[in-house]
C-alpha cells in the first residue's frame, strides 16, 4: 500500500490545529518528541514533564489525616469562639445549627520520616512516604459547596466553561505519545457506590477545541468509548476495512484538495493503533505479583482506585501527560468516624504505592503527584455528636493536600493554621497559587499560558496566583 | 533586505489606513488593557481608547499621541524605546515587543495625523445602495486578484443546501426530480422547498438551541431534570412560522409583559429560564440566586448584542466602553423574578406555567366544561337537598372518615412529659409530596410540647411533626433540618390548660403557602419560618404521641387522627364538633353527615369531574417561565460578589450606545423594545452574522460573540452592512435572508481546493470558492437515520433517550442510570436527544457540541480519533449500516454494482466513480467471503441495535453489505457538506 497516509506524520494529526502547519513543525524542532503543543512552550526547564492528580472527591478531612491539632482535646463540644470564626460564612447545612461543638481527631496521629511530619494513623502506608511527599497545611479556596469548588480547582473557576488543568497542559505542552490520548481521567466510587456526583465539565477544555479535553477510561464496557470493533468483526477485517476507506477517502482528498481529508485519514489510523494500544494498557495481568503486594490485592479489581493507580503509572510510562484520578465519596457531613476509616483503606496503600513505585523505576522526577480533595472540614461537629459518631461541614478557609515528585522538595511541611484548625496563620496557599506551583513544576509560567475567547485572554490561574516556589527543591 | 519585503506591502496600502482596521486592532490588544476604559487600572493617568484623552498633557507633561509627529508622542517613544524597563508593552507584565509591522502602522497613522473612529460596530449600519451578496465579494475578490470558483454540480448543490436548511441529505427522488428539472428556476424551487419543510424549522432550532443554554437537566452537581421541551416546541413553530426575528427577540425575553400576552408569547420567555440552576444542599441561595441573574444578562448581550458583558461583572471592561454600572444596569433587568437561588431537584421551579399543546389546552377546556356542568348540577341540586335534610333525623356519631389512615381516642388522656404513645414503624410514611392532616385534642399545661410526630426524637431530626414551641402552635416537615424542610407556626398563641382542637392541613404543593392550621376551628394567620421543602423523603419512623423533635408533652391529648388528604374548613368544622349528630350539631358537620348518608349522584359525579379534570392537569407539561416579581433592588456587586453590593442600580441599556427613547419603560419590554429598534446599531449585525456563520461555517465577523474591540473586525463590513440593513428593511424576515443567502453565486460555488488557493486563503474568508466543513454532530447521527430509513420524523414533544454506552451516568452521579427508550424514540431527530448537562449525550461531545452549561454562539470543529471510533463501532451507526445494507438489497437492483450505485446515491447524492466501485466492489467481495466462511461472525456482527431484522436475507451476505454501509457512513464526504 504506498499511500502518503498509510503513516500519518505527526504533522497530519494535528494538521489543522490553530496554530497552522508551521509551528507545529516548529515545535517538533524544539522538542523532538512532542506531538502539539505551543512554540515556546514550556518556557522554561520543566521539573515534571506529567502531572498525575489523585483527587479525592468530597473533601477530605484535614483534622484526622494531616493538620494535627493535640490542643482540641481541650476545647471539646466548646463553640467554637466566634472570634475564630470571625464571620466566615457556612453553608446552609450547618449555618442555622444551634452551636458549633468542637470536635478533636478521634485518630490518633504520630511523626513520621527524617522530616517528622505529623500523619494521621489512618494513613499508615502514606506515612512511610513522609520523607518523599511534601504536606501543604494551607490550601484555601473560596467555594463551599462541591459543584463550585471541583470546578474552581479544575479549571481556574468557580462557574462552568473554562478549560479543565489537563486540556491545558494538552494545548501548551502537547503529547508525548501518539498512541493514547494526552490527557486520561480516571474514576473510582468510594465504597463500590458514590458520593459526591462528578461533571464531565471537570476533564473538559472549555473555549478551547475539545480534542483537548480529558478521555475518560472507563472499568466497564469499553476502556475507551466506541474502542471495541462490534462482535463478528476481527482485528485483520478491521484492517481490510481501514484500507478501503483510507483509498476511498484519499480518492476524495485527489478530487477535492482538503488538507482536512488528509487529518481524518490519520484520525482513523490512529484509531485503529489505540484499538490495540488501550487494552494493552489496561490489561494488568501480566503485572508480577510484586505489583500487588505494593498496590494491594484491591489493584486487581476494575474500576477501583487502587487499580486506577496502577493504571496511572501503566500510562505514566507509556508518556500520556496529564492523569487524573477522582476517587468519590469523602463527603463526611455525618458517619465520619465510619467513613472515613473506609475510604482511607481504600486510597493509602496505592497512593503510597504509586510515588514509590514511581521512584523505583526513577519517574518520580519527572512526574508531579498531587493528593487532596477542593476543601477541607469544619472543626466543629456538623448534625449529631455523640459517642461514636460525628460529622464535619464543608471548610473552605484550610485544608491539607500533599504533592510528589516533579521537583517538590520532599519531606517538606508547608503552612500552618491556627490551634483549632480553623484559620490559616503561615504561607496560605490558595488554589490559583496551587495551580501555579502545578503549572510552574510543568516549565510553564502560568500568566503565559492564555487562550483568547470572548475578547479576553483567559488563562488557568484567572489574574491571579503565584508560584510557592518554597515547595521545590 | 528583509526589512524591505516586511514594509513594501505595507508602504502601498498606507493611503487606505483605517483606524478601526489597522490600528484599534493593535491599541486594543496591547494598550487598552491598562490604558483603556477601566480607571482602576489606568496607569501613568493615560487613556488611548478616546481621542481626546489620549491627546491630552499627562500629569508629567507628556503627549500620548501628537499628531503628525510620531517622535514627539509619547506612544510611539514607548513601544519603540530601547530599554526592556521603559518599552511598552511592558516586560515585567510578560508581554512582548510589538511586531515590526505594527509599529510601522502606528508611525504611518500619527503621521496622518492620529485620527479615531468610533469603534465600527456601535455605529448604525449603513447599505451601500445596489449591493447585492455577489457584487460585494467579487469586489473584493477582485481587488485581491483572484476568481470566483466555478458552480458546484447539481448533485453537489443540492446535498450542500438540503444539509444547510434542513440539516437532512436529500432522498434520491429528491436528486432525480431536481437533476432533470433544467428550467431557470429549478434550483430556486428546491430552496422554497426546503424552507417549507418542517425539517427546516428543527434545523434553525438547534443553534438557537445551544445560545440559549437549552437542556433537560439544572446543571450542578446532582444535576435533576427539569422539562423545558414546550420551549423547544415553541422555537420550532416560530422557525416554521417565519416569525419575524424582531418579534422572536421581544416575545422571548418580555412575552409575559406584552399587552393581553398569549400563552404562546408567555411560554417564549422561558428562554431565559434555561440557564443552569443550582440543587445542591448548603449553598448559599443568594449566591447562585446572583448567578443566574448574571447568566442572563450575559446571554442577553451575546446573543442579541454580540458584546461580552461578562468581562465587566467585576470591574469596567478593560476594552470595551461597558462599565460595571452598565452590567448591573443589564442585570436590574432580569432581577424581578420571583425565583429561588435554591432549587428544586426533581422537576420545573416556580416561576412556571402549564403550557399544554393546543391539543392538550383543547382536551383540558373540554374537562372543565365537564366539570363545571357537574358543578351546575350540584346547584340545581342545593334545594332539593336542602328540603330533604329539613325532613332527616340526625342521630349517631358522625366524623369524616375519607382518607383516615390512624386514629386513636386515647382513652387515658394524660401526658406527664414521659408517657409517649408510640405505633409501630411505618403505620403512616409520608413522602414530602403527601397531603395529609393531622388533627388533635389537647389541653397543654405547658408553652412547649410534643403532640403528634412522625419524625426523629432530636431538636433538629428530620420527619413530620405537630408541636407546640413557646405558646404558639407548629408543624414541621423537614427533610434536613438546617437547609431543606418546611416549619410554620400560628401567630397567636393558644391557650394553656383548656382543651383546644388542634388541625393542621398540607396539600402536597411543596410550600409553606398550601399549609393551614386551625384552632377550634378556625384557620388560623401563620408565619413561614422557614419554607425549603425540596427533596423527597421516605422516612419510616413510628408515629408518636406525645413525642418528636426532642420534646415531650405534659398535659392533655385526645382523640389524635391523621388524615392522607388536606382535609377542607367544612370537614375541620365537622371535626371540631364532637357532639352526637343533633338539630344543633355544627351547620356543616349536619350537612356533610347528611350528604354522606344521600350519596346524591350529582355530587359522585362532580368528584369524579374534578378529578379526571384535575388528574388531567396534573399530566400536562409546564415551562418555567419569566415573571415580574416584586422590586428585587440591584447594586453594582463589588469585585462581582453577591455578598459586596455597592451603589444601587436601576435597569439601563449600556451606556455607550444610544438610550432608547423618552418613555421606554425600564423594564425587560423597555430592553426588547430597544434591542430590536434603530437605536440598537449591534442586533441585526449580529444576527445576520450567525446566519452567515450557520451556512458559511464562519461568520463576516469570525468572532460572532464579540463586536467589541477585540472581536475580529468584519472581513467585508459593506456586505455585513448592507445584509443587516436589507435584513431589517424586509421585516426581519428570516426565511428571506436565508434564501438570499443560498440563492448567491458565492454560496453556489464548487468548494474543491487548489494548492494555491489553499495557501492563500486557508481559511476562506474571501470565498473564492464554497467552504468545505465536517457537518454539525446532530447532523452526522440524522444524516446515518436518514440513509437508513430509520429516521422517525415528529416535530416537537418531549425529549427522547437514544442510545448511549451502558454506566455513563452512574459512574459519575451514581443512581439508577441511563433509562434507555425503545421503539421510535431511539431514531428521533438528535434534536430531541435528552440534554444531560453535567454528562451530555457523548457522541454529541465527540463531535464538538457545546456542553449546554453556558450560552455558546461559536462553532467548533475538530478532527479526532475518538470521532473514527465513534463512527465505526457506536451502535447508532452500526444499526444504521445494517438497515442501509437491507435497504441496498431490498431497494438497490439485484448485482453488486446497482446496489452500491444505489447507496452512493443515497448517501452522498452522487454516482460512484469507476475507481469508487472497484474498491467497493473488491471490499464486497472480501467481506462476502469471509461471513460466508464465518457465518457465527455474521450473526454476532448483525446484532446491533433494537431495529428488527428480515428472516429472509442470507446473514453472510446481509452482514458484508452492513460492512460495505459502514464504511460508507465512515467516508469524509459523508459527514461533510461541501
Amino acid at each position: 500500500m504506498h499511500s502518503p497516509f498509510q503513516h500519518p506524520t505527526r504533522r497530519h494529526f494535528f494538521g489543522k490545529s490553530a496554530l497552522g502547519l508551521g509551528t507545529v513543525a516548529l515545535s517538533n524542532l524544539m522538542a523532538r518528541d512532542r506531538i502539539g503543543g505551543l512554540p515556546g512552550v514550556p518556557h522554561f526547564a520543566p521539573k515534571a514533564k506529567r502531572v498525575i492528580y489523585l483527587f479525592q472527591s468530597g473533601g477530605p478531612s484535614q483534622m484526622e489525616l494531616f493538620d494535627y491539632k493535640p490542643g482540641l482535646v481541650k476545647y471539646a463540644n466548646q463553640d467554637l469562639p466566634e472570634s475564630v470564626r470571625n464571620g466566615q460564612r457556612l453553608t446552609g447545612m450547618s449555618a442555622s445549627q444551634a452551636n458549633f461543638p468542637i470536635v478533636a481527631s478521634r485518630f490518633g496521629f504520630q511523626q513520621h520520616g527524617q522530616s517528622g511530619a505529623w500523619i494521621g494513623d489512618l494513613l499508615p502506608h502514606t506515612a512511610k512516604i513522609a520523607d518523599d511527599i511534601a504536606i501543604v497545611r494551607s490550601v484555601h479556596t473560596e467555594a463551599i459547596n462541591h459543584d463550585p469548588a471541583v470546578t474552581f480547582l479544575l479549571t481556574g473557576a468557580q462557574i462552568a466553561g473554562r478549560p479543565s488543568l489537563g486540556s491545558w497542559l494538552s494545548y501548551g505542552l502537547g503529547a508525548e505519545t501518539e498512541e493514547l490520548p494526552a490527557f486520561v481521567v480516571m474514576i473510582s466510587p468510594g465504597g463500590g457506590v458514590g458520593g459526591q456526583p462528578l461533571y464531565d465539565r471537570l476533564w473538559g477544555s472549555g473555549f478551547l477545541p475539545s480534542k483537548f479535553q480529558g478521555v475518560k477510561f472507563r472499568s466497564v464496557g469499553d476502556p475507551v468509548l466506541y474502542l471495541s470493533d462490534p462482535n463478528g468483526m476481527t482485528r485483520a477485517s478491521r484492517r481490510g476495512y481501514l484500507d478501503t476507506l483510507n483509498q476511498l477517502n484519499e480518492e476524495h482528498l485527489k478530487d477535492f484538495g482538503d488538507p482536512e481529508i488528509a487529518t481524518r485519514i490519520a484520525q482513523y489510523e490512529m484509531a485503529f493503533r489505540m484499538q490495540a494500544s488501550v487494552p494493552e494498557l489496561t490489561d494488568l495481568s501480566k503485572e508480577p505479583d510484586a505489583t500487588f503486594k505494593l498496590y494491594g490485592e484491591d489493584a486487581r479489581k476494575p474500576g477501583s482506585f487502587a487499580a486506577n493507580a496502577l493504571l496511572a503509572r501503566r500510562l505514566v510510562e507509556r508518556g500520556v501527560r496529564s492523569i487524573q484520578l477522582f476517587h468519590r465519596d469523602w463527603d463526611h457531613h455525618g458517619g465520619l468516624q465510619k467513613g472515613l476509616p473506609k475510604r482511607c483503606l481504600e486510597v493509602d496503600q496505592a497512593s503510597a504505592a504509586l510515588v514509590t513505585d514511581l521512584k523505583q523505576r526513577g519517574l518520580l522526577d519527572e512526574t508531579l503527584v498531587v493528593w487532596g480533595g477542593e476543601f477541607g472540614r469544619t472543626v466543629y461537629c456538623q448534625g449529631r455528636l455523640t459517642a461514636d459518631d460525628y460529622g464535619r461541614d464543608h471548610h473552605p478557609r484550610c485544608f491539607s493536600i500533599w504533592m510528589a515528585g516533579g521537583g517538590i522538595k520532599g519531606g517538606t511541611v508547608w503552612g500552618e493554621t491556627d490551634d483549632y484548625g480553623y484559620n490559616i496563620v503561615k504561607d496560605p496557599v490558595h488554589i490559583h497559587d496551587l495551580q501555579a506551583t502545578i503549572l510552574h513544576s510543568l516549565g510553564i509560567d502560568h500568566t503565559r499560558l492564555t487562550y483568547k475567547s470572548q475578547g479576553r485572554n483567559f488563562r488557568l490561574t484567572d489574574v491571579h496566583g503565584s508560584v510557592v516556589k518554597g515547595l521545590f527543591a | 533586505m528583509k526589512f524591505l519585503l516586511v514594509f513594501a506591502p505595507l508602504l502601498a496600502a498606507a493611503a487606505d489606513l483605517s483606524f478601526n482596521r489597522d490600528i484599534r486592532p493593535i491599541l486594543a490588544d496591547q494598550c487598552f488593557q491598562c490604558h483603556g476604559p477601566d480607571p482602576n487600572n489606568r496607569k501613568a493617568g493615560l487613556r488611548l481608547d478616546i481621542e481626546k484623552d489620549a491627546k491630552f498633557a499627562l500629569r508629567n507633561g507628556h503627549l500620548g499621541l501628537v499628531p503628525g509627529d510620531p517622535a514627539g508622542s509619547g506612544v510611539f517613544q514607548r513601544v519603540t524605546h530601547a530599554s526592556k524597563g521603559l518599552r511598552m508593552p511592558p516586560a515585567y507584565a510578560g508581554r512582548e515587543a510589538l511586531p515590526v509591522k505594527d509599529i510601522a502602522k502606528l508611525k504611518l497613522w500619527i503621521e496622518q495625523g492620529a485620527k479615531y473612529e468610533p469603534h465600527w460596530a456601535f455605529i448604525p449600519p449603513v447599505a451601500k445602495p445596489g449591493g447585492s451578496i455577489d457584487g460585494f465579494v467579487r469586489a473584493k475578490l477582485e481587488q485581491e486578484g483572484l476568481e470566483p470558483a466555478a458552480a458546484a454540480s447539481k448533485n453537489e448543490l443540492l446535498r450542500r443546501v438540503s444539509f444547510d436548511l434542513t440539516g437532512l441529505p436529500p432522498s434520491v427522488a429528491e436528486l432525480e426530480a431536481f437533476l432533470k428539472d433544467n428550467s431557470p428556476a429549478a434550483y430556486s424551487k428546491q430552496v422554497d422547498r426546503l424552507l417549507a419543510s418542517p425539517r427546516y424549522a428543527e434545523r434553525m432550532a438547534w443553534r438557537w438551541l445551544e445560545a440559549a443554554r437549552f437542556a433537560d437537566t439544572n446543571g450542578y452537581q446532582s444535576d435533576g431534570v427539569r422539562d423545558m421541551y414546550r420551549w423547544r416546541d415553541w422555537v420550532i413553530d416560530a422557525f416554521a412560522s417565519n416569525k419575524p426575528f424582531d418579534k422572536f427577540t421581544v416575545e422571548q425575553l418580555a412575552g409575559d409583559l406584552l399587552p393581553n400576552a398569549t400563552l404562546e408569547q408567555k411560554m417564549a420567555t422561558a428562554f431565559h429560564r434555561n440557564h443552569r440552576t443550582n440543587a445542591e444542599g448548603g449553598i448559599v441561595a443568594e449566591e447562585f440566586r446572583t448567578e443566574y441573574v448574571a447568566d442572563r444578562a450575559e446571554t442577553t448581550a451575546t446573543v442579541f448584542l454580540g458584546l461580552t458583558m461578562g468581562c465587566a461583572r467585576c470591574h469596567d471592561h478593560k476594552y470595551d466602553p461597558i462599565t460595571q454600572r452598565d452590567f448591573y444596569s443589564m442585570f436590574a433587568y432580569f432581577n424581578n423574578l420571583p425565583e429561588k437561588g435554591l432549587v428544586y431537584n426533581w422537576g420545573n421551579d416556580e416561576p412556571l406555567m402549564k403550557a399544554p399543546t393546543p391539543a392538550q389546552a383543547k382536551q383540558l377546556a373540554a374537562l372543565d366544561a365537564k366539570l363545571a356542568l357537574a358543578q351546575k348540577a350540584i346547584d340545581l341540586a342545593q334545594p332539593r337537598w336542602a328540603r330533604e335534610q329539613a325532613q332527616w333525623k340526625p342521630a349517631g356519631d358522625w366524623m369524616p372518615t375519607e382518607g383516615l389512615a390512624y386514629s386513636n381516642k386515647l382513652a387515658d388522656s394524660t401526658f406527664d412529659g414521659n408517657r409517649v404513645v408510640q405505633e409501630k414503624g411505618g403505620t403512616v410514611v409520608y413522602d414530602y409530596l403527601s397531603p395529609f392532616t393531622f388533627s388533635a385534642w389537647v389541653k397543654p399545661a405547658e408553652k412547649t410540647g410534643a403532640i403528634l410526630s412522625i419524625a426523629e426524637d432530636y431538636s433538629e431530626g428530620n420527619g413530620h411533626g405537630l408541636y407546640l414551641v413557646d405558646g404558639k402552635v407548629r408543624l414541621y416537615v423537614v427533610f434536613r433540618w438546617t437547609d431543606i424542610g418546611m416549619r410554620v407556626e400560628t401567630e397567636e398563641p393558644f391557650k394553656l390548660g383548656e382543651w383546644q382542637h388542634i388541625v393542621a392541613t398540607y396539600d402536597g404543593s411543596r410550600y409553606a403557602k398550601g399549609v393551614r392550621i386551625y384552632v377550634d376551628g378556625r384557620e388560623q394567620r401563620l408565619k413561614v419560618l422557614f419554607d425549603e421543602l425540596n427533596w423527597p423523603m421516605n422516612f419510616k419512623h413510628p408515629l408518636k404521641i406525645g413525642a418528636g423533635h426532642g420534646m415531650n408533652f405534659r398535659g392533655g391529648i385526645e382523640d389524635v387522627r391523621v388524615y392522607t388528604k388536606a382535609l377542607s374548613l367544612e370537614e375541620v368544622i365537622a371535626l371540631n364538633d364532637r357532639s352526637t349528630l343533633s338539630i344543633s350539631s355544627r351547620p356543616e358537620k349536619l350537612r356533610l353527615a347528611f350528604l354522606d348518608s344521600l350519596k346524591p349522584a350529582e355530587l359522585a359525579a362532580e368528584v369524579a369531574a374534578r378529578k379526571e379534570r384535575d388528574d388531567y392537569l396534573a399530566t400536562l407539561p409546564t415551562l418555567m417561565v419569566m415573571r415580574e416579581g416584586p422590586k428585587h433592588q440591584a447594586y453594582v456587586l463589588k469585585r462581582g460578589a453577591y455578598d459586596a453590593p455597592g451603589d444601587p442600580v436601576d435597569p439601563a441599556t449600556p451606556s455607550a450606545l444610544a438610550p432608547p427613547p423618552p418613555g421606554t419603560p425600564a423594564n425587560r419590554l423597555g430592553l426588547a423594545q430597544w434591542l430590536v429598534s434603530k437605536q440598537n446599531p449591534l442586533l441585526a449585525r449580529v444576527t445576520v452574522n450567525r446566519f452567515w456563520q450557520m451556512i458559511f461555517g464562519i461568520g463576516l465577523v469570525k468572532t460572532v460573540d464579540d463586536f467589541g474591540s477585540q472581536g475580529e473586525a468584519p472581513i467585508q463590513q459593506e456586505l455585513l452592512d448592507w445584509l443587516a440593513v436589507d435584513f431589517v428593511d424586509h421585516g426581519w424576515d428570516v426565511k428571506r435572508l436565508i434564501k438570499q443567502i443560498v440563492m448567491s453565486d458565492t454560496y453556489r460555488q464548487s468548494s474543491r481546493l487548489t494548492p494555491a488557493l489553499l495557501a492563500r486563503d486557508p481559511d476562506n474568508r474571501l470565498l473564492a470558492r464554497a467552504p468545505r466543513y465536517r457537518l454539525a454532530p446532530e447532523m452526522i447521527r440524522d444524516n446515518a437515520l436518514a440513509v437508513s430509513g430509520l429516521l422517525v420524523e415528529k416535530t416537537g414533544g418531549p425529549s427522547v433517550k437514544p442510545y448511549q454506552p451502558a454506566g455513563l451516568w452512574q459512574e459519575l452521579a451514581g443512581g439508577g442510570g441511563y433509562p434507555q427508550d425503545h421503539g421510535d424514540a431511539l431514531y428521533r431527530r438528535s434534536l430531541y436527544t435528552f440534554w444531560k448537562r453535567t454528562i451530555a449525550p457523548p457522541s454529541m461531545v465527540n463531535f464538538d457540541s457545546p456542553s449546554r452549561e453556558s450560552c455558546t454562539v461559536r462553532e467548533s470543529r475538530t478532527n479526532t480519533p475518538l470521532q473514527a471510533l465513534n463512527l465505526m463501532n457506536d451502535v447508532t451507526f452500526l444499526e444504521a449500516a445494517r438497515k442501509l445494507a437491507e435497504r441496498m438489497i431490498r431497494e438497490g437492483g439485484s448485482t453488486v454494482d446497482a446496489r452500491l450505485g444505489f447507496a452512493f446515491r443515497l448517501v452522498l447524492s452522487r454516482n460512484p466513480s469507476p475507481k469508487e466501485l472497484t474498491l467497493l466492489r473488491a471490499a464486497y467481495a472480501r467481506d462476502a467471503e469471509r461471513y460466508r466462511s464465518a457465518p457465527a461472525d455474521a450473526d454476532k456482527l448483525l446484532e446491533q441495535g433494537e431495529a428488527p431484522m428480515p428472516r429472509k436475507f442470507p446473514r453472510p451476505e446481509l452482514a458484508a453489505w452492513t460492512e460495505v454501509a459502514s464504511i460508507l457512513l465512515n467516508l469524509d464526504e459523508t459527514i461533510t457538506r461541501q
